[in-house]
């Protein structure tokens, strides 16, 4: 098969299955939390100042080379860019492009870091809480279940299934089991990596309900693309309506003997 | 340093000693040369597979597919592909660009541009081209193991590089392949700080050393600190692998004691970070010498961009940590290592402040090696402000793993390195062989090489932002990448179109090489020492040892009588009082 038609094959393919626009394709999967719009903000913010000083960098790139071009312009001003003025403007481009992009997106990415991401909640708030064990290739969560004690026998335990509430601080405590995996909701814009013998967390906020996906972002071996998980989101009645549900099944499910369901640890507070 | 001069050695007869086994700097470099231009065939080939199943996942591979991977009729399988990505980085990094930019051009350039006969160290020289090429065998012969060559990307993070997660002896091969390419590098780097230190010409102070030696020198002194990092890292990872140590082992896995995968992460950054800084500083050097001469005016600012340069190679022995925003360091070093990150746009704005400023008012003569150039400023530009999204902790954190890096560091590493090594080989060929490279195929080889490399990363780039992540064999698996199939399909043209245009450049690097006008002894009309003997240069390089009285730039005085418009650095500094 040549390569236009493989081309053809694949491109109608895709174009068929959604008549969607080049603008619509470029853009970051739907944001399901309440901070994913700080993310997306800064990075628009961002765009819009580089972009600024890029245009700037092309307009003296394409300019001079045009103006200044041998047969135009045959005789070269004879200059080391040693004199003062010449210092000063280049320190001011300096100058200004810490100030005006550095100093900038970094208080705004430092706001949102010490604020919001790194302000954890505290354990006496409604929060759900879940432990997260990536292993290859395969996500394992686990919700406390009724007594609110993790690694007892009411634990709700699922494979590659996480289900959320909306409305309420999420707090996921994250390790693994073999390799190092990270843990990645692209609908939240979060990630955090999970690593053996550590256990790091992550809280988001969810707000709409719907079916989304649980991505491993670190290589993690030959099945890395594989270890997908399925997100669903619920309102807060059904999620109620899932764990009732789950909690009267588990008594059965659980043995004694299974490593394999009783992997968690003691839920760590964050404060 | 007190200046000594090297005695002439008679000219070596034999064919091994001439060819093969050679103490002479230039031979030594055009051995890095040819080295690192097959590997950049191999790592590119590499690249053109994993982009093939990533444009089109479950199809073969054609013409070639059918020979490497008979067992799937063509198709590349997932381990396999695990396998290319590591070794196509590892490859790109350690055994293409740094022997070339660093090995080839540092070799022929340092002691040419500074008016010496040869390295202060011949034979640590050639013992570094054998060391390197001991190296390759070990990373070629990796690929020939029973379970293939290492798989878990380039920067190797254990677990999944100890036995847990890559059992083979590939990964133990590829530890020590970089290991021994550590030293080899080591060795260069020793040599390269030695002889800039003691053998430049009489005359010739720090700030008269063109910035092509700059940008050398300060490579050299991080590879000389930086490398052996890595190698006690490597080392480490070694015995963890072989000996049953557990430094990098945690969780389940660590039946004997724990240690801690992070440790390794922190090594390898505090390496790695500076490694991309002294993979683009020579080409920073070149870029900024070329756009002086063939702008045909002074570089704007040499000490400045000097200096520049140099604050950059501190910085960024400081801010690997952004590296590692993922891995929940603690707040107060996330913050830090932002900050200092952030810093390095200063003395970056400074030279390209000072680019911009050596083309204004030039009279600017547009040959391949200045094509070139200004293509590393198109790039870089677009590279270093795209690294402002990876800076910062917020946007990290969605933006890390997926191909928006991926296209970042592409656009710094891969384009603008690569686009500063064809400048440089356009522009020394004639000193290295003796003849010209030819210009209109070496224009057609810039315009598609641009357009092609463009596509690629910024592609890349793009599907990044829209949340592919990396290094993953059939990004479709994921229902909300599925609609970036038609952006990967471009991708994938684009590189095909980019690795296409290099033949145009293996043609004329070839076809010169045998049949290419015969070069003068200064066909760029250039002031710096090699240009003041005869071309190709002869064994002991000077008959005289130059004397050096002026600055490598100075083009365009009008008080120069003649038909010169340059003055050799051996000349006499015409006044000039405008």
């Amino acid at each position: 098969m040549n390569l236009y038609s493989l081309y053809m094959k694949f491109f109608v393919m895709s174009a068929n299955a959604s008549e969607m626009s080049l603008w619509e394709r470029m853009k970051p999967p739907v944001d399901i939390s309440t901070n994913g719009h700080l993310i997306d903000s800064l990075f628009i913010l961002t765009t819009k100042l580089i972009l600024f000083f890029f245009i700037l960098v092309c307009i003296g790139l394409f300019g001079f080379s045009w103006l200044y071009r041998h047969k135009k312009h045959p005789k070269p001003l004879y200059t080391h860019g040693t004199s003062k003025k010449h210092v000063a403007i280049v320190a001011a481009i300096g100058a200004l492009v810490f100030i005006v992009i550095d100093m900038q997106i970094t208080g705004i990415s430092n706001r949102d870091y010490m604020e919001v991401y790194n302000n954890w909640p505290k354990e006496s708030e409604d929060i759900v809480r879940v432990e997260v064990l990536g292993q290859q290739w395969a996500w394992n969560f686990r919700y406390a279940g009724k007594d609110g004690i993790f690694n007892t026998e009411d634990d709700i335990v699922t494979l590659n299934d996480l289900r959320l509430p909306i409305g309420k601080k999420i707090v996921f405590q994250v390790s693994a089991k073999d390799v190092i995996h990270s843990f990645s909701l692209p609908n939240t814009r979060q990630k955090i990596d999970a690593m053996p013998g550590r256990i790091h967390k992550m809280w988001v906020e969810l707000t709409k309900p719907g079916v989304y996906e649980v991505v491993c972002a670190q290589i993690c071996g030959t099945f890395h693309y594989r270890m997908k998980a399925t997100m669903t989101v619920y309102t807060q009645e059904d999620f109620n309506k899932w764990q009732d549900e789950m909690q009267q099944r588990t008594s059965f499910a659980m043995e004694k003997e299974s490593a394999d369901l009783y992997w968690g640890w003691k839920w760590i507070a964050n404060n | 340093m007190a200046f000594f001069e090297q005695h002439i050695h008679d000219e070596p007869k034999t064919f091994l000693s001439k060819y093969v086994f050679s103490f002479d700097h230039k031979v030594i470099g055009k051995q890095f040369l040819w080295y690192g231009i097959a590997f950049l065939g191999i790592g590119g080939m590499m690249a053109l597979l994993i982009r093939w199943t990533l444009a089109f996942p479950g199809e073969p591979f054609p013409v070639i597919g059918q020979f490497l991977f008979p067992h799937t009729n063509g198709v590349v399988p997932p381990d396999t592909y695990a396998m290319l990505f590591t070794l196509h980085g590892t490859i790109m990094i350690f055994y293409a660009i740094t022997p070339i930019l660093i090995g080839a051009f540092g070799n022929f350039c340092i002691p040419l541009m500074i008016g010496a006969r040869d390295m202060v160290f011949p034979t640590l020289n050639m013992l570094s081209f054998w060391l390197a090429f001991v190296s390759a065998i070990l990373l070629l012969a990796s690929l020939f193991t029973p379970l293939g060559g290492a798989a878990g990307g380039w920067v190797s993070y254990p677990t999944l590089s100890t036995l847990i997660g890559s059992p083979g002896i590939g990964q133990t091969l590829w530890c020590l392949a970089l290991f021994v390419l550590g030293v080899s590098s080591t060795m260069g780097a020793v040599n390269y700080i030695a002889t800039i230190i003691t053998l430049r010409a009489p005359g010739m102070g720090y700030f008269d050393m063109p910035l092509t030696i700059w940008g050398l020198w300060l490579t050299a002194i991080l590879n000389a600190i930086f490398l052996p990092v890595l190698g006690a890292g490597l080392l480490l990872l070694t015995f963890d692998r072989v000996f049953g140590t557990t430094f990098f082992l945690a969780g389940a896995a660590a039946t004997s004691g724990s240690g801690d995968p992070v440790l390794f992460q922190h090594v390898f950054w505090i390496f790695g970070h500076p490694e991309v800084y002294i993979l683009i500083l020579p080409a920073w050097g070149i870029v900024s010498d070329l756009l002086s001469f063939f702008a045909r005016k002074p570089a704007f600012g040499a000490k400045a961009t000097a200096l520049a340069m140099t604050s950059i190679t501190i910085l960024s022995t400081l801010v690997y940590g952004h590296h590692m925003y993922t891995t929940q360091m603690s707040p107060l070093l996330t913050q830090s290592f932002m900050m200092l990150t952030m810093t390095i746009s200063i003395p970056s704005s400074v030279f390209f402040a000072n680019w911009l400023g050596t083309i204004w008012k030039g009279s600017i003569r547009f040959q391949t090696p200045m094509l070139f150039s200004l293509g590393v400023v198109f790039v870089f530009g677009l590279g270093g402000l795209t690294g402002l999204y990876l800076a910062t902790v917020s946007t990290d954190l969605y933006l890390h793993d997926t191909y928006f890096v991926v296209g970042h560091f592409h656009y710094t590493m891969a384009a603008s390195v690569l686009l500063g090594g064809f400048a440089a080989t356009y522009f020394w060929f004639p000193k290295m062989f003796g003849r010209m490279m030819n210009e209109t195929i070496g224009k057609i080889h810039f315009w598609i090489t641009m357009l092609g490399l463009n596509g690629v990363f910024m592609g890349m780039m793009v599907v990044g932002w829209a949340g592919m992540h990396r290094r993953i064999y059939n990004p479709f698996v994921y229902e909300f990448l599925q609609k970036l199939i038609p952006i990967n399909t471009f991708i994938t043209v684009s590189a095909i179109t980019m690795g296409a245009a290099q033949l145009f450049f293996v043609y004329n690097f070839i076809y010169s090489m045998v049949k290419g006008p015969k070069a003068e002894q200064n066909p760029w009309g250039v002031g710096t020492l090699e240009w003041t003997i005869p071309s190709p240069a002869p064994h002991y390089n000077f008959a005289e040892i130059p004397v050096v009285k002026c600055g490598p730039h100075e083009l365009g005085n009008p008080n120069l009588k003649g038909d010169r418009d340059f003055q050799y650095q051996t000349e006499e500094l015409v006044e000039c009082n405008s």
